[in-house]
C-alpha cells in the first residue's frame, strides 16, 4: 500500500518531448502567476475593497459576507479550467496565493512606503485555508455539485475563524474620546484617510438584529449559501471562456 | 504609415521621459475642485488657527476654528445628516490624537444642523518629517469635501522616533505602530507556507501537456495518486482543525473583545454666533462684473444694537475680502486667501443704532477667478453665500451669513 501510495503518476512523454513540455509548463506558470496577481487582485480591490484594506472595516456582518462571496469567483473559474483539462486540483490555492502576493506588494509599497500607513493598520485577510479545502473537496469528489455545496460552504464558513487569530486582538477595547472603541476603530480615527471618512464604513448595518449579538455566524451561513451558488456560476464562466475559439477568430 | 508610427512612438517616449525626468510636486489636493456654490453655502469657516507651523516628530499641533452651517443649504446637496470633520494631508504624516466639536470629544461622524454654529479643536501629532499642506475640512456624505483654510507645516526629526502608545481597557499599554504585526505576519506566513507546499506538490511533476494528453487518452484516474488523495483527506480534516483550534486559542487569549463601534456622535450647536439678530443683513441683489472680477452686493443692514457698526469683511469659500481702508479689525483667522483691500462700501459712514440702510458692498479681486469662484455664474445653482463681518467702535463683532442669487454682467 505504501509503495503504491508513493508511485509517481505516469506521463506519456519521454526525452526531448518531456523536456519541451516541462519548459511549456514553466512558461504557462509564470504567465499565470502574473495574470492572476494582476487580475484577481484588481477584482478583489474593486469588489471587496475597503473591507480588506482597513482594520476598522472588518466587522461581523459585511466582511464575512462579502469577502468569501467575491473571492470564490476566480478560484471557481480557474478550477474549472485546471481540473477539467488537466486534473490539477490547485486552482483555488493558486488564485489565493497570487492574490496574497499582489496584496502584500501593494500593502507594503503603496499603503506603507508611499502613503505612510503602518502595515498593521492595513493587514489583509487570508483565504488560503478556505482555498486549500476547496481544492481538496474538488479533488476527492471530482464533482462540481459536491464542490459547490460542500466546498463552497466550507470556503465561506472557514473565513471568519481562520482570520480571527490575525484580527481578534484588534478588537480589544480602549477608552478614547469619552467613548469605547476597538483598537481597529482607533486606527481609523488616528491615521488620517481624507477620502474615506468614518460614515462611509459599511459596518454593523443591516437587519441581523433579531438574534442578539450572534451576527457573525448568521453572516457566515448566508455567505455559505451564496458561495454555493456563486461557485457553479463562475465554474461555468471559467469553462465557457477556456476555449480556443477566440484565437481561431483572429 | 511607418514613419507616422515611428513619430508617434518617438513623441510618446519623449513625453514619458519628460514626465519621469522632471516630475513636478503636486501642491494642492483639490480644494478648488468642488463647485463654488457648495464651497460657499455649506460649511462657512472662520477664525481658523494653528498652534505652530514648525514641529519635530512627536510634537503636537492644535488646529482650532469655528464654522457656521449655512441656512441656504444648496438644494442639490444632501442635508448634512452624516459628516466627518477631517484633516486633508498626504496620508497619515500626522496622526489625529484628539478632536472636539463644541468642546465635546468626538471620534466618529456626526450630523450638523442647518444654521448651527460650531467650534472645533483638532490635536494632531507629527509623525513623518517633511513639508505638508494641511486643511481642516468636512466630508459631507454624498456631497464631497468642503475645505477650510490651509497652511504649510514643516516637520523635522526622525520618523523612527515616533511613538503612539495607547492604554487598553485591560490596562495594557500597546504601541499602535507595531501592535499585532508580528502575529499577523506569522499567521500569513504559516498559511502561505501550506499553500506553497500544496502548489509545489503539483508543480514538481509534469503538468499541462502530458496531463491533458492522458486525459484525452482516458487515463485521467492515473493523474491522481492514492497519496494525493491521502493528502486531500489530511487537508480536509487538518485545516478546519487548525482553524478552529487557533480561533479557540485567540478567544482564550483575548476574552474581552468588542465589535467595531459604529455609533454616530451627537453634538448640539452652540448658542447662535452668526445671524444673532442684533444686526440683520439682507442681500437684495448681487451682480458679478466679469471683466472687473467684482461682486457687488446690495445689502439692507438693520442695526438693532446700541452701537454704530461698519462693514469690515466678507468671507466666502476661504477667500477673505477685507475693508482695511476703514481701519477696522478683521476676523481672527490665520489662514484663508486674503484680498487686503478687496472690500469697499459705497456709504462708509457707520450705520447708527436703530438705523436701517441699504448699502452697496463691492468685493473686487482677481481671487474670484484664481480661486475658481467665478464659475458660480455658470453653475446650476448660481447663488452666492458667505459671511459678512460688521464691527462696532469697541471692535465687537456681528456676523451675518448671507446669500442671494447672482446676476452676471459679461461686458
Amino acid at each position: 500500500m505504501a509503495i503504491k501510495a508513493l508511485e509517481a503518476p505516469s506521463q506519456p512523454y519521454t526525452g526531448e518531448k518531456a523536456r519541451l513540455t516541462r519548459a511549456y509548463d514553466y512558461l504557462i506558470l509564470v504567465l499565470a502567476l502574473f495574470l492572476f496577481i494582476g487580475a484577481f487582485h484588481l477584482h478583489v480591490a474593486l469588489t471587496v475593497g475597503d473591507w480588506d484594506f482597513w482594520q476598522d472595516w472588518k466587522d461581523r456582518q459585511w466582511w464575512p459576507l462579502v469577502t468569501p462571496l467575491m473571492m470564490i469567483t476566480f478560484p471557481a473559474a480557474v478550477q474549472a479550467v485546471l481540473w477539467t483539462n488537466f486534473r490539477l486540483p490547485l486552482g483555488a490555492t493558486l488564485c489565493m496565493s497570487c492574490l496574497l502576493i499582489g496584496t502584500w506588494v501593494t500593502r507594503i509599497f503603496a499603503y506603507h512606503l508611499w502613503n505612510y500607513f503602518p502595515i498593521n493598520a492595513v493587514l489583509p485577510a487570508t483565504m488560503l485555508p478556505s482555498a486549500l479545502v476547496l481544492d481538496a473537496v474538488l479533488m476527492l469528489s471530482n464533482s462540481v455539485t459536491v464542490t459547490s455545496i460542500f466546498g463552497g460552504m466550507a470556503f465561506a464558513l472557514l473565513f471568519y475563524p481562520s482570520n480571527w487569530p490575525i484580527f481578534g486582538m484588534f478588537h480589544v477595547p480602549v477608552e478614547y474620546g469619552a467613548t469605547q472603541l476597538t483598537l481597529a476603530d482607533l486606527f481609523g480615527f488616528q491615521y488620517i484617510r481624507a477620502g474615506t471618512p468614518e460614515y462611509l464604513r459599511l459596518i454593523e448595518r443591516g437587519t441581523l438584529r433579531t438574534y442578539g449579538q450572534y451576527a457573525t455566524p448568521l453572516s457566515a451561513f448566508c455567505s455559505a449559501l451564496l458561495c454555493s451558488l456563486m461557485y457553479p456560476l463562475w465554474w461555468y464562466l471559467g469553462k465557457a471562456f477556456a476555449t480556443t475559439k477566440f484565437v481561431k477568430n483572429i | 504609415m511607418l514613419n507616422a508610427a515611428k513619430k508617434l512612438l518617438g513623441a510618446f517616449c519623449l513625453s514619458l521621459c519628460a514626465l519621469t525626468i522632471a516630475p513636478t510636486i503636486a501642491n494642492a489636493h483639490g480644494e478648488k475642485a468642488l463647485e463654488p456654490f457648495i464651497r460657499m453655502r455649506t460649511i462657512q469657516w472662520y477664525d481658523v488657527q494653528w498652534s505652530q507651523d514648525k514641529l519635530t516628530v512627536n510634537d503636537e499641533l492644535v488646529i482650532t476654528g469655528k464654522f457656521h452651517v449655512a441656512e441656504d443649504w444648496p438644494r442639490g446637496v444632501p442635508k448634512p445628516d452624516a459628516t466627518y470633520l477631517n484633516v486633508s494631508s498626504p496620508g497619515p504624516v500626522f496622526i489625529r490624537v484628539e478632536r472636539y466639536l463644541n468642546g465635546q470629544a468626538s471620534v466618529s461622524s456626526t450630523a450638523l444642523k442647518l444654521g448651527g454654529d460650531y467650534d472645533f479643536k483638532i490635536v494632531m501629532k507629527a509623525r513623518m518629517p517633511g513639508r505638508y499642506h494641511l486643511h481642516p475640512f468636512f466630508n459631507l456624505h454624498d456631497a464631497g469635501s468642503v475645505m477650510g483654510p490651509g497652511h504649510w507645516f514643516e516637520v523635522e526629526g526622525d520618523s523612527a522616533a515616533f511613538a503612539n502608545q495607547v492604554k487598553t481597557l485591560n490596562g495594557e499599554m500597546v504601541e499602535m505602530e507595531t501592535y499585532g504585526l508580528a502575529n499577523g505576519v506569522a499567521w500569513h506566513a504559516f498559511w502561505i507556507a501550506l499553500g506553497a507546499a500544496w502548489l509545489l506538490w503539483w508543480v514538481q511533476r509534469p503538468m499541462f501537456i502530458p496531463r491533458y494528453r492522458m486525459l484525452q487518452l482516458g487515463q485521467g484516474d492515473a493523474l491522481i495518486t492514492p497519496l494525493d488523495r491521502l493528502l486531500g483527506v489530511a487537508i480536509l480534516l487538518g485545516v478546519p482543525l487548525v482553524v478552529l483550534g487557533a480561533q479557540s486559542m485567540t478567544d482564550r487569549a483575548y476574552p474581552n473583545v468588542i465589535p467595531l463601534q459604529a455609533a454616530m456622535d451627537q453634538i448640539e450647536p452652540l448658542s447662535p454666533a452668526v445671524n444673532v439678530g442684533i444686526v440683520r443683513v439682507k442681500i437684495q441683489r448681487a451682480d458679478y462684473l466679469v471683466p472687473a472680477r467684482a461682486m457687488t452686493l446690495q445689502a439692507q443692514v438693520e442695526n438693532n444694537s446700541d452701537q454704530p457698526v461698519r462693514i469690515g469683511e466678507f468671507a466666502t469659500a476661504n477667500v477673505r475680502f477685507l475693508n482695511l481702508a476703514a481701519g477696522l479689525p478683521t476676523s481672527d483667522d490665520a489662514g484663508g486667501v486674503i484680498a487686503k483691500e478687496g472690500l469697499s462700501v459705497d456709504a462708509p459712514d457707520p450705520i447708527q443704532p436703530g438705523e436701517t440702510r441699504v448699502v452697496r458692498i463691492t468685493a473686487a479681486d482677481s481671487l474670484w477667478q484664481r480661486e475658481r469662484l467665478d464659475g458660480l455664474i455658470r453653475d446650476a445653482d448660481s447663488r452666492l453665500g458667505g459671511l459678512l463681518f460688521l464691527y462696532d467702535p469697541s471692535s465687537k463683532r456681528h456676523i451675518a451669513s448671507v446669500s442671494t442669487a447672482v446676476i452676471p454682467k459679461f461686458d
